[in-house]
């Protein structure tokens, strides 16, 4: 890797001290050597991006980079002239587009320095080949090889583009506003808000009396694992076995299962989920029921229900909201498992099945020893992606416990619920506190606990070529 | 000027100056500069306003008060027929009013209905015009006193009252519960159970469980700095917080009392179980069509503590109409707020939507008087607090109310302090 840098470096040194003019005068001018080699319209078209480089940053982001220190010193007053109800505003700081156009400016300058050192090299390259009276592409011939040789290239821009706006430049932003004090005192474009360096990673392991925010990260995050663990796991198992029941050659109307099944993800999620969480309310239909056939009576008597209570609180108490809300999401997750399923197992290779069976292996000996392997192997991937899916699944835990009040005073004083996972804790400090600092650092954890669970278990799958083991 | 000319020196030794210095330093800065002739502010106004207004209006999402809200507007637009005006009306659920303002408060709308409690917060974001200047009534000596107190902060006034009618009181059926029933928790517990029926309210709801402690004479408002001072876990005094707490509990044990949403309780009523329901005027038309001819409704019960028949508090509210501090057109949407929260508009707003009015003489006046639902607030309102209240109270109160309504907590004492370190932090 060092050896690589060293190499890129040693070129760009021997362009500067071979390179005749053109190429030196593509240290200042990109597009120089370019166009003193017969390549115009290409020149032309570095030269216009660095011109367009220089006007964005002295012309816009220059400004914002310069604050970025303090983010921004002038504080927003306006004063109203009752006599025209004419309003005057002095030209204040906003910290926000301080900090959101500086990230972007740097991210540019960076950029730019890449593409000199690129640049250099790439128009040495072309003066060896003058020199060597080889043949240099024209700008037509540039075109084509765009589309032939470099075609990764045509294809990878617009998702690096993406990429780049949509991922880079908010992770960045959300990982420097986890350093700044933005909460519901310091809004922009009203108020300013700063730098304060570690305080609010102090303040998350931090538990006394009223900053509980240790307290309730170290649980919620538990919650949050056992929950993506569970979630993951019993519709996966659930989606097989369902699979396999209705792709048995003794299930009879199988379309119309498949169909049935399938109409569950037809129905939006949203719709089911309030559905679901008002019929498991603290009045709801179920309870209603429970309590007429003495169900309710029933738990009490064990002391599953709480002495207090005239209702069965399926989703307002810890614990029973913590089981419950993995058994909805079995109902509202397996019909996706069962269709990925289908597909597997008619792909499972039938000479293995055939020849377990003339070796004499039971139904459950071939489900155990073929079946499951081969699912497991082909599903990795997708099991990993679906427990990174389960950490940030918002959509069950918030619908199904917006009327969740909790009675532990610590989880209230840092905004947060039992059943809450990080990322609905995430957001409600966010949408109802403006706690923005508090919630970026949060959105940190759960990025890093994301990034490395799937780099690591990614790692651990691609290892190898274990495909044979399947042969 | 400084950041120009860095940036010059910066690109001329970058030696590619043609285009730098060209680049706009891209802020806003304020350019209106009035007109400072001594004439009528109005008319210099209209005089100068040569492009088409536009304003937006964020009211709430419901059908009687989209409608209300169209007919202001139209008469609005008439008072001046030399400017074109395009207004447009969002719908705007009140409890979301502040998020949405302040996710993007230079796209938010130039005026808006929002509840008393979410001044504050707008305010110290600096949301709000401050209502400096009036220039067709004045809405500090038109509507009531409370009202005026409750839209100002630090003496100053931030929005314009409209209703007065966001508090709670008792909604009962009088073919169930008698008058003396109603006067006591006691009382109307024991009547209702006696005859299978049942109790609402949401005790574990922060803004009704104020009421309790509220009226046994315990403090919680909004101190220094938003936060709260709060001596609900207080250990001297004519009621203790504990007794106030046990209070509470005893009530929710009942067999009779349901602690529940507004939503349920109006099912509940409905179907005929609920006969009596602590709620706001927001609930009249679902308590008028379950209860029939027995559709009454009165102030909060008493409530029994250490032996005392205690009168029972509440909050009371308002909804205002707010000028954006971002707004383009600052002194449009001044005018356009006076006039929706003039005398003529309170009254058919009230009309419209049966929420009562603050201003004084649309308050005497028949179309209010008529309604139950508000005559039970006038009555209320000797024992209901203004709204002002810092964010942290309302998850540790939802909290404690939870754990009063379950009862199973071992030291009232220690529930108390955690709750008051909660609110008060």
């Amino acid at each position: 890797m060092t050896g690589k840098i060293k190499n890129y470096f040693a070129g760009f040194a021997e362009a500067v001290r071979k390179g005749d003019r053109w190429t030196r005068s593509s240290l200042l001018l990109f597009g120089a050597g370019y166009i003193g080699r017969g390549q115009i319209i290409r020149g032309i078209l570095v030269q216009l991006i660095q011109i367009g480089f220089i006007w964005f940053t002295f012309g816009f982001s220059a400004q914002y980079m310069m604050q970025l220190p303090t983010l921004g010193t002038v504080q927003r007053e306006e004063t109203f002239d009752p006599a025209t109800l004419a309003k005057t505003v002095n030209d204040y700081d906003n910290s926000l587009l301080i900090l959101l156009c500086g990230i972007i400016g740097i991210f540019f300058i960076l950029a730019y320095i890449l593409l000199f050192f690129q640049n250099t090299r790439r128009v040495y390259g072309l003066q060896k080949r003058a020199e060597a009276k080889e043949h240099i592409n024209s700008f037509r011939e540039d075109l084509h090889t765009l589309i032939n040789e470099k075609f990764y290239l045509t294809l990878l821009s617009l998702p690096g583009l993406g990429v780049l706006l949509v991922n880079i430049f908010p992770i960045l932003f959300m990982i420097c506003v986890a350093f700044t004090n933005y909460d519901k005192r310091h809004q922009p474009p009203t108020y300013l808000f700063t730098w304060v360096g570690l305080e609010n990673f102090k303040t998350l392991f931090t538990s006394s009396q009223t900053v509980t925010f240790g307290y309730a990260f170290i649980r919620i995050l538990v919650w949050t694992m056992i929950w993506a663990f569970a979630a993951t796991f019993t519709t996966f198992i659930g989606g097989i076995l369902l699979a396999k029941f209705i792709n048995d050659r003794r299930t009879r109307c199988q379309k119309l299962w498949r169909s049935l099944f399938v109409i569950t993800i037809a129905i939006p999620q949203f719709v089911t989920l309030l559905l679901v969480g008002k019929m498991f309310g603290d009045y709801g239909i179920v309870n209603s029921i429970c309590s007429k056939i003495g169900l309710t009576g029933f738990l009490k008597s064990i002391g599953l229900v709480g002495a207090g209570l005239s209702y069965i609180p399926f989703l307002s108490k810890p614990g029973w909201a913590h089981v419950m809300v993995i058994l909805i999401n079995i109902w509202v997750g397996v019909p996706f498992q069962m269709l990925s399923a289908t597909g597997i197992l008619m792909n499972i290779p039938n000479d293995q099945l055939e020849a377990a069976r003339i070796d004499g292996a039971s139904e459950r000996q071939i489900f155990r020893k073929i079946t499951m392997p081969y699912v497991l192997f082909i599903t990795g991937p997708s099991l990993i992606t679906a427990f990174i899916a389960n950490i940030n699944n918002f959509n069950v835990i918030y619908l199904l416990t917006s009327d969740y009040v909790s009675t532990n005073m610590k989880f209230a004083n840092s905004n947060a619920k039992e059943p809450d996972l990080l990322i609905t804790w995430l957001f409600n400090l966010t949408n109802n506190h403006s706690n923005f600092k508090m919630a970026s650092v949060i959105g940190i954890c759960v990025f890093l606990i994301s990034a490395i669970g799937t780099l690591i278990s990614f790692a651990r799958l691609i290892k190898g070529n274990r495909e044979e083991d399947f042969q | 000027m400084r950041k120009r000319i860095l940036s010059l020196l910066l690109a001329g030794a970058m030696s590619v100056t043609m285009l730098a210095g060209c680049g706009g330093s891209g802020k806003a800065s304020g350019k209106t500069e009035g007109n400072t002739a001594k004439e009528d502010p109005v008319q210099t106004l209209i005089k100068n306003t040569k492009d088409p207004v536009n304003l937006t209006l964020w009211c709430s999402e419901t059908e009687a008060y989209q409608k209300v809200m169209k007919e202001r507007v139209d008469a609005f637009e008439k008072q001046y027929p030399k400017v074109k005006f395009n207004i447009t009306i969002g719908a705007e659920s009140e409890a979301n009013c502040k998020d949405d303002v302040l996710k993007d408060v230079e796209a938010a709308a130039d005026v808006f209905v929002f509840p008393d409690d979410q001044l504050d917060g707008l305010v110290q974001a600096g949301a709000l015009q401050s209502v400096d200047a009036t220039y067709t009534y004045d809405p500090a000596k038109a509507n009531t006193k409370e009202t005026v107190e409750a839209a100002s902060r630090d003496g100053k006034m931030y929005a314009y009252p409209m209703t007065a009618s966001n508090g709670y009181f008792l909604y009962y059926n009088k073919n169930v519960l008698s008058d003396e029933d109603v006067k006591s928790w006691d009382t109307m517990l024991k009547k209702a159970g006696e005859q299978g029926k049942t109790v609402g309210m949401e005790v574990s709801g922060a803004w009704f469980l104020y009421g309790f402690f509220s009226g046994a004479g315990l403090e919680m408002k909004k101190g220094d700095e938003d936060k709260n001072t709060c001596n609900w876990n207080s250990t001297d005094g004519k009621y203790k917080g504990v007794d106030v707490a046990k209070a509470i509990t005893e009530i929710c044990k009942n067999k009779a009392m349901v602690n529940c949403v507004n939503e349920d309780a109006q099912a509940f009523a409905l179907d005929g179980k609920m006969v009596a329901d602590v709620n706001g005027t927001w609930a009249s038309g679902a308590f008028k069509k379950a209860y029939g001819d027995g559709y009454a409704a009165t102030k909060l019960p008493t409530f029994t503590v250490n032996g005392d028949q205690v009168q029972q508090g509440s909050f009371a509210g308002y909804k205002f109409v707010g000028v954006n501090a971002y707004s383009k057109n600052t002194g449009w949407a001044m005018l356009l707020s006076e006039f929706l929260t003039n005398e003529e508009s309170q009254s058919a707003i009230a009309q419209a939507t049966g929420e009562g009015p603050s201003n004084t003489k649309v308050a005497e006046s028949d179309v209010v008087t008529k309604e139950p639902a508000i005559k039970a607030l006038g009555e209320q309102a000797p024992y209901a607090d203004l709204q002002r209240v810092g964010e942290s109270y309302w998850e540790p109160a939802a909290t404690l109310g939870q754990s009063l309504v379950e009862g199973n907590y071992k030291d009232p004492q220690k529930l108390l302090d955690d709750a008051v370190a909660g609110i008060t932090q």
